[in-house]
């Protein structure tokens, strides 16, 4: 049985981030530190639905895009605090949010739809229709 | 990242999976208060020169499903992040999302003024601002030189 496949690739974040647009990056010169943000991931009717924990992203700040068949989600998280904040007590580091994932040809690149909604992503990711059983009249002469 | 690859027909690895997958995540947390304290969403607290700030990270919460109440030095947040609807359980490949109904509370300094405590809530993100009361200036008390 063939089914649609999402794998989250794990190849190492810094590498990914190297490949992402300079422009945001040369904006904030202090390199902010990168996480892995919670995933879910189950089926659905049409495909495969992926859901993000983003908390702090914006539409505007988040770059979800596909290249050949790695599905790269990068949210930044707009930095709010005042200057000579001091951290009293820490149990999240600051930082953006970026994951890959490799997709299986099973998955319809075309038609993945996305949203965003209070800091939580979610991605369709249709199922390619199969190719239907075509019957081919024969004809006499 | 799956250690072992989940098959349809072999239900009892499904939920091994998942907790090998869960614990591995919980390990690559560098805070400790992350690793133990993971089924609640984390808070951090800054303080500034006129207020302290708690800030909760409460991703897929509306403002209507949260409640925030100051009572006589204790701050009480509850929330409810809701399971995605009408999802089956064995339909789920990977779950790292932390979901329920949690409560926690915390003991605000003295300083603060109750009164005029303020929250905002954007894009998953709990902004609760804890205003500093004014320092209460020293009063001179003049002293009057009573006729003997």
């Amino acid at each position: 049985m063939t089914e649609a496949q999402l794998t989250p690739d794990s190849a190492p974040a810094c590498a990914a981030n190297g490949e992402h647009d300079r422009g945001a990056q040369s904006q904030q010169p202090a390199q902010r530190p990168l996480f892995n943000p919670p995933i879910d991931i189950y089926e659905s009717s049409e495909g495969l639905v992926l859901i993000a924990d983003l908390p702090g992203v914006t539409i505007q700040s988040l770059d979800l895009q596909i290249q050949d068949n790695r599905l790269t989600l990068y949210g930044r998280v707009k930095p709010f605090l005042p200057a000579g904040a001091k951290l009293l007590h820490q149990e999240y580091a600051e930082g953006d949010f970026l994951r890959s994932f490799i997709l299986s040809d099973e998955v319809d690149h075309e038609r993945i739809v996305a949203r965003l909604n209070a800091g939580v992503l979610e991605v369709l990711l249709p199922k390619a229709p199969l190719a239907q059983p075509r019957r081919i009249q024969v004809n006499g002469h | 990242m799956a250690i072992l690859q989940w098959r349809q027909n072999w239900e009892p690895f499904h939920d091994l999976e998942r907790q090998v997958d869960r614990l591995l995540e919980s390990m690559r947390f560098p805070l400790p208060a992350l690793r133990l304290d993971r089924h609640q969403p984390p808070v951090n607290l800054y303080e500034m020169d006129e207020e302290f700030l708690l800030t909760a990270r409460l991703p897929g919460t509306s403002h209507e499903q949260l409640d925030v109440a100051v009572n006589q030095g204790i701050l009480t947040l509850k929330c409810n992040r809701p399971a995605p609807q009408g999802v089956a359980d064995e339909r789920f490949r990977r779950h790292e999302r932390i979901w329920g109904t949690w409560q926690r509370s915390f003991t605000i300094p003295e300083r603060v003024n109750e009164a005029r405590v303020s929250a905002e809530f954007t894009d998953g993100l709990l902004l609760i601002h804890l205003p500093k009361i004014e320092e209460v200036k020293p009063r001179q008390i003049q002293v009057v030189a009573t006729p003997a």
